[in-house]
């Protein structure tokens, strides 16, 4: 009997003094969409820098060794035309997608140049971003109205973040 | 050129990198070098303060976080003994969720959706890089831009 009582609360100390310790930290087994993936990725194609909005996905995807930027409506399981944003001279490098889905910011270099730019869906626009003072774009993203940045800029060897808002 | 406003920050210490805007604009996660050890940092833009984190003070290196709509939610990638790990911290309740990353693949980048609803990881595996999405719907609530609701097939209405 009296082991018992023992045991009892040996255990119960056990247990507050665990919960304690965890401070509310939940251990849990994330399972992956596997039929939302086979439908959106081909397996042969290399896919990075994710950014999702409300039902779209942005990625860099590579195709026959040429990075582009592709969007795929996640409801209809469709691929999204952004005409005049993928450019045969141009590499993109970082991607990321306003919530609605209506604007991209994107870094991407061409010939010598890192540009930052931000990609209008709706009228298929590309407008140029200058950073100041002048540093290399690396990373971006977009908050979900699609004009406030946080970019990523390399300068004098130093990486710093920088946030911009958009007028208009 | 566009014209922009530069909004100011004490962000000039440290090497810092991998910016996180929330969906309302108003808070940025970001990734600082402390002594060589890649830390996640939290930032309010109204008044530039950094936002203590409950647990994700640890668990270092940090990398990649993603917020969702008004910040409640913040995703990192985190390497706590080796152990490659997403840990979602949910700053309104205090609560923080680890998920390991099933069978061999090395994660690399990932991507909160505004809502909290779903995740995209972005995966090293067999020499190519992969993204899979993976559900959250069931496991934490969403967290929503005030005024707005849900239709039933998930998208957002204003």
């Amino acid at each position: 009997m009296k082991l018992n009582y023992y045991l009892k609360k040996y255990f119960s100390y056990y247990f507050i003094f665990s919960s304690f310790l965890l401070g509310g930290c939940s251990r849990i087994n994330m399972r992956p969409m596997y039929g939302l993936n086979d439908a959106l990725f081909q397996s042969s194609t290399s896919y990075r820098e994710p950014s999702l909005g409300n039902k779209w996905i942005v990625s860099l995807v590579n195709y026959q060794g040429k990075d582009k930027i592709e969007m795929i409506d996640m409801n209809s399981r469709k691929r999204v035309p952004l005409p005049g944003l993928n450019r045969a001279d141009s590499q993109p490098i970082s991607v990321s997608l306003s919530a609605n889905g209506e604007r991209l910011a994107l870094i991407r270099q061409r010939a010598d140049q890192t540009e930052l730019l931000i990609y209008r869906r709706r009228v298929g626009t590309l407008q140029r971003i200058e950073l100041i003072p002048k540093g290399i774009p690396r990373r971006v993203s977009l908050d979900s109205s699609g004009k406030v940045l946080a970019v990523q800029v390399s300068r004098e060897g130093k990486w710093d973040v920088e946030v911009i808002r958009l007028k208009g | 050129m566009r014209k922009v406003d530069r909004i100011q920050g004490q962000f000039q210490i440290l090497n810092q990198h991998d910016p996180a805007l929330s969906g309302n604009g108003e808070t940025l996660a970001l990734i600082v070098d402390y002594n060589g050890r890649p830390t996640l940092q939290l930032r309010d833009l109204r008044n530039g303060k950094i936002i203590p984190l409950r647990h994700l003070s640890r668990n270092q290196p940090h990398s990649s976080p993603s917020l969702s709509w008004n910040g409640r939610y913040i995703a990192v990638l985190a390497q706590p003994r080796n152990k490659r790990l997403v840990i979602i911290e949910d700053r309104l309740t205090g609560r923080s969720y680890q998920f390991p990353i099933p069978g061999e693949r090395i994660p690399v980048r990932l991507s909160l959706s505004p809502d909290a609803s779903q995740l995209a990881l972005q995966i090293a595996e067999k020499g190519k890089w992969r993204i899979q999405l993976f559900d959250l719907s069931k496991k934490i609530e969403r967290d929503m831009p005030r005024g707005a609701r849900f239709s039933n097939n998930s998208s957002l209405e204003d």
